[in-house]
């Protein structure tokens, strides 16, 4: 009895009283009790909803802004919050924004139906925007979609992943896409954004935008392909996602680089419709957006998805369908030698003629998004050439569908430990060595991009059985490659960025731990049947106390050739020369050439063979590995 | 001088190789017409900051709930046409329209079809329509989306 009463003196003193609240208060009361003999605020979808996670300092919600809470311990209290939330049940307005059953509806749609809410005891509320908003989505079923690594950039090889309310539309084109993002400030500057990225100083927002706009974002402007899944949800669990969706329009969580990134929090909106699925949970630390797909996979949400390929792959399988001389036409139509209308009157087959014409007007928007074409000059340009290619009829140029490369999530997983035993000199020796993340430029392709390297934090200790020498050989903080290829329509720089420490073995039979600073660029061909050829001009800084002075800098050269032998065997043949400039000259002087094998076994296993030979001055080695690789 | 001029060397390839900042042409075009993709960054662009970004997957601006969108700053399509998902796919999508339109075939065109309820028989005939009378929907180079979709709606009635 004095708890009956304690509630409504409580509320009378937080809150003016409300019109009829005399009434409703013993109701409101009866779902209060009705909750707590649920225990709701311990119930799993209750915390989905409010994105709760236990955390070192208890139970806390990752989503950061205060509106997204109508308790003020909402944050922290999922009890607390819980209440209010039935409080909110009797709250009424003029303004829709202001109504929690509107502001909230993936809440109050779980609510209402958990307590078995009778409707007619509330106050009547109508969500106009909101209902507009559904209908307009309109929503039958859902699917993930992941965005592959940019060709050139390595560290967006993680990839990136998204969600598409698919409409009752048959054209996916016009379903509306679902994505979370940091709001960057486009003012700062790389270190900034890399600092502010890490320690969870941008905003993230989720935002939604029709999936035409995300394929020409994803497929025409940063030339990734994009894969698309569709969930096995009904059409009310996705419903569901809708809701929440729109329940967190405009409000933002703190967005972290590693963790809380745009996949981990469409993790949440996932749960939402798949209440069984464990998947934020899955992931602690690192959140990789392929190793999402992977979880949802685990968890029976997804099956084989559609292949949706870029721009840039759309025009290397044009020309891979041409002959040297039809090339040798688009590109005389490009160089504005040929016009588009004589290629019309050459005498070969209207095919030939269409896909020339196509791989041109592909190649002139690419230029034009690369800055080389004014938009006059595009425009020129781009209708010059679709106006002689509307003459072909499309009966007379079948095109043949662009080949999908391996499935993303049929790559091999992102972690690695390798057991190695080799040789140097005479010294045999045994090594283990292990990387949380990503893929090695050996490790095999699948669901990766080729000639590409992105590894953070690989660890390998080493043990000299006859010395009894226990070394760390290499600890690689980073260790980035980007080798991509150079052709008539795409004109990549290759590079590299290696940071980190490792033993160099010195004159007299020592060594020491150097910290080593290795920055460089070139350029890379694909040279049929060779493999991809690569260049790259290197500067390396190293620093130890065993330098005289302290350190040893240099500028030098690397040259190498990857090749793909068979579709689980890989080859690099590099050799290396740098000159020591500054510091320890004599010591900053290197050769090395290294002849490396990867034999891929299945997604959890590859075997490497390494062969090399160090030469500085006074001092040069042999070095032969074999090592086993697991994936996990 | 040779260890100068090394000197000179490391700096710079130190430099561009490990901090050029090669940020895109960040440009954002609006119109009514072609050419008026949005460009944030460009294909080719490579550089640690590019991949820092690429990975973080940042947007910068105002966060979109884009459900509408808005083709009110361009002249609009005549009274007939009065169906607003056409428009506003026609206008966000009038460069790759022109090539489907050219090609005879394509997502875009399938898409157009639906919106403006062709029926599944008559579709290759609209492809074949619409492909002959490109230069018609296209005539001149600032051609604009109102202008596009008035044509397509005449010459499929």
């Amino acid at each position: 009895m004095l708890r009956k009463l304690a509630y409504p003196l409580f509320f009378l003193l937080l809150f003016p009283p409300l019109q009829g609240a005399a009434e409703t208060t013993p109701y409101r009361d009866e779902l209060k009790e009705s909750a707590t003999r649920l225990r709701l605020p311990d119930d799993r979808y209750w915390h989905v909803l409010l994105h709760y996670k236990r955390g070192l300092f208890g139970t806390e919600s990752l989503v950061d802004d205060r509106k997204f809470f109508l308790s003020p311990d909402g944050k922290h209290d999922p009890s607390a919050e819980l209440d209010a939330a039935i409080d909110g049940l009797f709250a009424d307005g003029e303004e829709e924004q202001t109504i929690p059953r509107c502001r909230f509806p993936a809440r109050y749609d779980w609510l209402i139906r958990r307590l078995t809410v009778d409707l007619t005891k509330l106050p009547e509320v109508s969500c106009p925007t909101l209902e507009k908003q559904r209908q307009r989505i309109d929503a039958k079923s859902a699917s993930l979609i992941f965005a592959s690594g940019h060709m050139n950039a390595p560290a967006s090889m993680f990839g990136h992943t998204f969600l598409r309310f698919d409409s009752s539309y048959e054209s996916p084109l016009l379903s509306y896409a679902v994505n979370y993002a940091a709001q960057i400030d486009r003012r700062d500057n790389g270190l900034v954004y890399a600092v502010k990225g890490i320690f969870g100083l941008y905003p993230g927002y989720f935002s939604i935008l029709p999936y035409y706009d995300k394929v020409k974002e994803y497929g025409n402007m940063d030339q990734r392909d994009l894969w698309e899944y569709r969930l096995n949800l009904t059409e009310e669990e996705v419903q569901r996602m809708v809701l929440h969706v729109l329940e967190l329009q405009g409000l933002y969580s703190d967005y972290f680089f590693f963790k809380e990134n745009c996949s981990y929090d469409l993790l949440f909106v996932l749960e939402i419709g798949a209440p069984t699925a464990t998947l934020t949970d899955r992931f602690r630390r690192f959140t990789i957006p392929i190793d999402t797909v992977k979880a949802v996979r685990a968890e029976g949400l997804i099956s084989d998805p559609v292949f949706r390929p870029s721009q840039a792959r759309k025009i290397r399988h044009i020309a891979s369908s041409m002959d040297e001389a039809d090339i040798g036409r688009a590109r005389s139509v490009l160089d504005n030698t040929v016009a588009p209308r004589e290629i019309l009157a050459v005498d070969i087959p209207g095919a030939a003629k269409g896909a020339i014409l196509d791989l041109a007007s592909e190649a002139v928007q690419l230029r034009y998004a690369e800055g080389q074409y004014t938009k006059e000059e595009y425009l020129r340009r781009f209708l010059t050439v679709l106006s002689a290619r509307s003459t072909i009829p499309a009966a007379e140029s079948v095109l043949t569908p662009i080949p999908a490369p391996g499935q993303p999530e049929s790559g091999h997983e992102s972690s690695r430990v390798a057991l190695a035993v080799g040789i140097r000199e005479e010294s045999p020796f045994l090594e283990v060595s292990g990387r949380p993340a990503y893929h090695d430029l050996l490790d095999a392709d699948d669901g990766f991009t080729p000639g590409s390297q992105i590894e953070f934090s690989r660890a390998t200790v080493r043990y000299y059985p006859d010395s009894g020498r226990f070394r760390l050989q290499e600890w690689d903080l980073v260790h980035i490659l980007s080798l991509a290829g150079r052709d008539d329509f795409f004109r990549p720089v290759s590079w590299k960025f290696r940071t980190g420490f490792a033993t160099k073995p010195f004159p007299g039979g020592s060594d020491a731990l150097v910290f080593f600073l290795n920055p460089g660029g070139g350029m890379a061909w694909d040279i049929r049947p060779l493999g991809l050829a690569h260049v790259l001009l290197e500067t390396e800084v190293n620093v130890a106390g065993r330098y005289r002075p302290d350190y040893t800098a240099g500028v030098g050269l690397s040259a190498g050739i990857l090749r793909q032998m068979s579709r689980s065997w890989k080859i690099l043949l590099e050799a290396r020369q740098i000159f020591g400039v500054l510091g320890d000259e004599k010591r900053g002087r290197e050769f090395s050439a290294v002849l490396r094998q990867g034999i891929s076994l299945d997604r959890h296993h590859a075997l490497f063979v390494d062969v090399g030979r160090t030469v500085s001055p006074g001092l040069h080695y042999n070095e032969a590995k074999f090592s086993w690789n697991i994936y996990f | 001088m040779k260890r100068m001029l090394g000197i000179v060397a490391l700096i710079l390839i130190f430099a561009t190789t490990s901090f050029a900042a090669e940020m895109g042409v960040a440009r954002t075009n609006t119109g009514c017409g072609l050419g008026t993709m949005l460009f944030e960054g460009s294909a080719n662009d490579s550089s640690l900051l590019q991949a820092f970004q690429a990975t973080t997957n940042g947007t910068s601006g105002a966060q979109t709930f884009g459900i509408t969108s808005g083709t009110s700053e361009c002249t609009q399509p005549k009274k007939f046409v009065q169906n607003e998902r056409l428009n506003e796919f026609v206008y966000a999508n009038l460069d790759t329209l022109a090539k489907d339109i050219a090609q005879g075939r394509g997502e875009s065109v399938q898409t157009l079809a639906e919106l403006m309820q062709v029926a599944p028989e008559k579709r290759e005939a609209f492809y074949r329509n619409l492909q002959t009378h490109f230069a018609e929907i296209f005539p001149r180079e600032n051609v604009e989306y109102a202008q596009v979709v008035d044509t397509i709606v005449q010459l499929s009635s």
